[in-house]
C-alpha cells in the first residue's frame, strides 16, 4: 500500500526516544491515524469487511483521538511539567517506527513550527484548573462530558492529513500556528465517535446522532471571522483536488463559493459566542446522502506536521467537515 | 513423550515429509487454512482455502526400515465446502475451510466437523473394501430382467476389491451464523459441539440441524457500541459443562453451562493487567487473541496473541503462569506491520501430548517451539531447502542487536509473506505437522 504523496520505504527502526518529545510522537500518530483512517475506509468498502478487524482498527482510531488526554505514567509526570509541551500520553515512543523516513528534513523544518500549537494547548490545559488527569482506563466517556476538556492535537492531527490531502505536498513555508483551535474539548472526539460507525455487512446505520457538547474556543472569536472574505478564505485550496476528492459534497461551482457558504452555515455559532460547535448537528453541516462512495477511495497520503495560517483554518473546518461526513458515510 | 522437546541435549527434530507442490507459483485455493490431528494420531487432517479437505493416514512402519517412523500418505480427499452466494445480501461466500475438528472414533468410520464462515458439515470417511458380486437380476448389457424370468434365487457373494475411502456428507448445520465462523469445538460428551463467529456462540447437537442452541451473545443493543468481538472458543476437555471464550481485548471469559442458559455472565475472567510501560497504539490489536487452547489435561489454557504464547492455570484469573515470547522482535516494527496488515495475523498454537511443551508459528516460515519444563526455546524453519529425508533441523535465531552471527538472519530480511499460522502436534508421539502457505510439512524426533 503505497500513500499518495508518501516515498514508499519500509520506515525504519525506532531508536528509543525516552525524553518523548511531541513532535515524535505526534508525527508517529499522525501517521497511524492516517494509515486507520484509510484502513477503516477501504474495509467499509469492501462488501463484507471483517468484523475483528474493522474492530480493532476503530479502537486505534477512537484510541488516538483519546490519546492528548491520556495521563503520564507516574514516572512521567515530572518530567512532564519540566517540558514545555510533552504529550500526556503513555505511549511509548521506542515503540514507534520512524514513519518519516522520506521527509525526515521536513519534520526538522516544522519543529520549531509544531511545537507552538502544542505549546500553548498545554499551557492552556494546564490553565484550566477543571481539567483532570486522565488514568489509563478512565472511560472516555466520562472525559468526553468535560467542556474544558482539549482535543486540539487529535484535531490538529485530523486537519492536517486532509491539508496533506488537498496540497498533495509537503509544506515547508512557514505559517502561523494554530493557536486558533486551542482549547477544542471533546467535540472532535465526540464527532469521531459518532462517525465511527459500523456500515456494510451486518453493521447498522446510526439512526440520530448522539448528545453534542460545546467547546470553548478561545480563539475562535467573531471578529476573526469577520475580516476575511470567502474568497480569501479559498485561495489557497486547489479546488481541482477537492472536486474529485468531495465528490457530492460540492453541489457548487469549480471554485468552491457555494462550499464556502456551505462553510459559514457550518460556523453559525462564530457570530454569536464564543462556543465552537464541531458536533454532526445535520442542520449545520452539507449533506451526508450527496456524498457518493465512490469519491471516498481518497486515500490520506503521510500527513506531514504542517500548520495552519488563518486562511487554511477555513479550509481545515471544510477538511474536518469532509472527514466527519466519509466517517458518518461509512 | 520425552522431556526436552525443545532445544533439549538429546532431542532432535528432523525432516520426515512434505506434501504440496513445489513451484513458486501458489495458487489461493491451495493455501491451507486449517491443519488437526485425529484422536489417534493415525490421521491427519488439512481444508485449504479452495474448501477441499485431505486426509493423510500413517502407514504401519515398514518391516525394512524399523527405525523410521511410518508416513503419512493420502487416505482421502474430497470437496467440503464450495463457494455460496448470498443473495439476501449479495455476498459472496468464501469455501475457504476454517477449521476441522475430529470426533472421537466410536465404529470402523471415522468423523469429522468441517466449516467454512457460515455453515459447519459432518462428515464420514469410511472405508470400503468388500463389494457384492452375483446377481442374478439384470442380463449381460445391464438391462434389467423381466422378473418372471427369473427362476433361481442366487444369494450374492461379497468379493474383496481394492479399497475405497468415501467421505459422505452426514450432516449440514446451516443458517445459524450471521458473522463469520471462527471456532468449533466438540464437547467431550461427544454429542455436542459449539461454534463461535465474531458476536455468538451456538451449541448444537450432532444429530439435530435444524436448530442450534445459542449460548452466548454479546452483540450490543446499538452496534456502535461495539468494541469486542469473539476471536476462539473451545470446550473443555472433560467437563462438559465448562468452555471458554476469547476476545479482541485479550480477555478470556470462562462460562459453565449449567449456571444460566445464556452464559453471557463468565464464570471466570481472565485477563492480565497491561504493562503500562510498553503501552502503544497498538497495545490493544496486539493483545487480541488469536487462539485459545486448553490442555490435555484440563488444568491449563494457552492463549496466542500476537507477540506472544501465554499458559494460564484455570484457577487463577489475573494473570498467566507462563509467557513465552514468540518474536519480541517485532515489537519495534509494529507500525510496520500494522501499515502492511500483518498486525492482524492470526497464529494458532497447540500442546504436545503430555502439555510438556507447546508450539506455535511466526513469520518466513519459523516455527517455535517453548519446553515448559526446561524453559528453553528453539526456533525451527519450514523450508525445501532443508528437507532432506530424516535430515536434522538446525535451530534458527533472528539477530535482534545490531551484529549479525553467521547462520543469523536479520529482522529485516525475515519474509512476512510467508507466515506459520497453523500447526499440529500429534497427540501422542513426537510428530509435528507445519502449514507453510500451500505446503504440509511433516517433523518427526530423531529415534537413536
Amino acid at each position: 500500500m503505497i500513500m499518495k504523496g508518501q516515498k514508499r520505504k519500509l520506515p525504519p527502526e525506532d531508536v528509543e526516544v525516552s525524553d518523548r518529545t511531541s513532535l515524535a510522537w505526534e508525527s508517529q500518530r499522525q501517521f497511524v491515524f492516517s494509515v486507520s483512517l484509510s484502513k477503516y475506509q477501504r474495509g467499509q468498502e469492501l462488501p463484507e469487511p471483517s468484523l475483528r478487524r474493522s474492530v480493532l482498527i476503530a479502537n486505534t482510531l477512537r484510541q488516538i483521538s483519546l490519546e492528548p488526554c491520556r495521563a503520564p505514567p507516574v514516572d512521567m509526570e515530572l518530567s512532564l511539567q519540566s517540558l514545555p509541551c510533552s504529550s500526556t500520553s503513555t505511549v511509548q515512543a521506542k515503540e514507534w517506527d520512524n514513519t518519516h523516513g522520506g521527509t525526515v528534513t521536513m519534520q526538522n523544518n516544522h519543529l520549531t513550527l509544531a511545537s507552538p500549537p502544542l505549546v500553548s494547548s498545554c499551557s492552556s490545559r494546564r490553565s484550566h484548573a477543571s481539567v483532570p488527569l486522565c488514568s489509563e482506563d478512565e472511560d472516555w466517556e466520562s472525559m468526553s462530558t468535560d467542556p474544558d476538556f482539549s482535543l486540539s492535537a487529535a484535531i490538529s492531527s485530523i486537519l492536517s492529513s486532509l491539508d496533506s490531502t488537498i496540497d498533495g505536498s509537503s509544506q515547508t513555508a512557514a505559517r502561523t500556528p494554530l493557536r486558533a483551535l486551542e482549547n477544542l474539548s471533546d467535540g472532535g472526539v465526540s464527532a469521531l465517535k459518532q462517525g465511527l460507525r459500523w456500515s456494510g455487512g451486518n453493521w447498522e446505520q446510526p439512526e440520530e446522532c448522539r448528545a453534542r457538547e460545546n467547546i470553548s474556543v478561545e480563539a475562535m472569536r467573531s471578529s476573526y471571522l469577520g475580516d476575511l472574505t470567502v474568497d480569501d478564505l479559498f485561495q489557497d485550496i486547489d479546488t481541482s483536488l477537492l472536486e474529485r476528492d468531495m465528490g457530492g459534497m460540492w453541489r457548487g461551482s469549480a471554485d468552491g463559493h457555494s462550499a464556502g457558504d456551505d462553510l459559514l452555515r457550518y460556523l453559525p455559532s462564530f457570530t454569536s459566542s464564543q462556543s465552537f460547535s464541531l458536533s454532526l448537528n445535520q442542520k449545520c453541516l452539507p449533506s451526508f446522502s450527496s456524498f457518493s462512495p465512490s469519491s471516498s477511495s481518497l486515500s490520506l497520503p503521510l500527513p506531514t506536521p504542517s500548520l495552519f495560517s488563518n486562511p487554511s483554518l477555513m479550509r481545515d473546518g471544510l477538511e474536518l467537515d469532509h472527514l466527519m461526513e466519509i466517517l458518518v458515510e461509512s | 513423550v520425552s522431556a526436552g522437546v525443545a532445544g533439549g541435549n538429546d532431542f532432535q527434530w528432523c525432516f520426515s515429509q512434505v506434501k504440496g507442490a513445489i513451484d513458486e507459483d501458489v495458487a489461493e485455493a491451495d493455501i491451507i487454512s486449517t491443519v488437526e490431528f485425529n484422536y489417534s494420531g493415525e490421521l491427519l487432517a488439512t481444508g485449504d482455502k479452495g474448501g477441499r479437505v485431505v486426509i493423510f493416514q500413517h502407514e504401519q512402519e515398514s518391516k525394512n526400515r524399523p527405525h523410521l517412523r511410518g508416513e503419512y500418505n493420502v487416505y482421502s480427499t474430497f470437496q467440503s465446502h464450495e463457494p455460496e452466494f448470498d443473495y439476501l445480501k449479495s455476498l459472496e461466500i468464501e469455501e475457504k475451510i476454517n477449521k476441522i475438528r475430529w470426533l472421537p472414533q466410536q465404529n470402523a468410520a471415522h468423523f469429522l466437523l468441517s466449516t467454512n464462515d457460515k455453515t459447519i458439515k459432518l462428515w464420514k470417511i469410511s472405508e470400503r473394501d468388500k463389494r457384492a458380486e452375483g446377481y442374478n437380476l439384470k442380463d449381460e448389457d445391464g438391462r434389467l430382467r423381466d422378473p418372471f424370468r427369473i427362476t433361481s434365487l442366487r444369494v450374492p457373494v461379497l468379493m474383496p476389491m481394492d479399497l475405497m475411502v468415501e467421505a459422505s456428507p452426514r450432516r449440514i448445520f446451516a443458517n445459524a451464523h450471521t458473522y463469520h465462523i471462527n471456532s468449533i469445538s466438540v464437547n467431550s460428551d461427544h454429542e455436542t459441539y459449539l461454534s463461535a463467529d465474531d458476536l455468538r456462540i451456538n451449541l448444537w447437537h450432532l444429530e439435530i440441524t435444524d436448530r442450534s442452541f445459542n449460548i452466548v451473545d454479546i452483540k450490543p443493543a446499538n452496534m456502535e457500541e461495539l468494541t469486542e468481538v469473539i476471536t476462539a472458543a473451545e470446550c473443555h476437555p472433560h467437563q462438559c459443562n465448562v468452555f471458554v471464550y476469547s476476545s479482541s481485548k485479550g480477555t478470556i471469559r470462562l462460562c459453565d453451562m449449567r449456571a444460566a442458559a445464556l452464559c453471557d455472565r463468565h464464570s471466570k475472567f481472565f485477563e492480565e493487567p497491561e504493562d503500562p510501560s510498553s503501552r502503544s497504539f497498538f497495545s490493544e490489536i496486539i493483545s487480541s487473541i488469536s487462539d485459545v487452547k486448553f490442555s490435555h489435561s484440563g488444568r491449563y489454557m494457552m492463549t496466542r496473541d500476537y507477540l506472544s504464547v501465554k499458559v494460564w492455570d484455570l484457577n487463577m484469573e489475573n494473570r498467566p503462569v507462563e509467557t513465552y515470547q514468540v518474536h519480541e522482535y517485532l515489537r519495534s516494527k509494529l507500525c510496520s506491520l500494522y501499515e502492511n496488515d500483518c498486525i492482524f495475523d492470526k497464529f494458532e498454537c497447540c500442546w504436545n501430548g503430555s502439555d510438556s511443551a507447546i508450539m506455535t508459528g511466526s513469520y518466513n516460515n519459523f516455527f517455535r517451539m517453548f519446553d515448559r519444563n526446561t524453559r528453553r526455546d528453539i526456533t525451527l524453519e519450514a523450508s525445501r531447502e532443508s528437507s532432506k529425508p530424516r535430515a536434522t533441523l538446525k535451530p534458527r535465531k533472528v539477530s535482534t542487536g545490531g551484529k549479525r552471527k553467521k547462520d543469523e538472519i536479520s529482522v529485516d530480511s525475515l519474509d512476512f509473506n510467508k507466515k506459520i499460522l497453523h500447526t499440529a502436534w500429534h497427540p501422542k508421539d513426537n510428530v509435528i505437522a507445519v502449514a507453510a502457505t500451500n505446503n504440509l510439512y511433516i517433523f518427526q524426533d530423531k529415534i537413536n
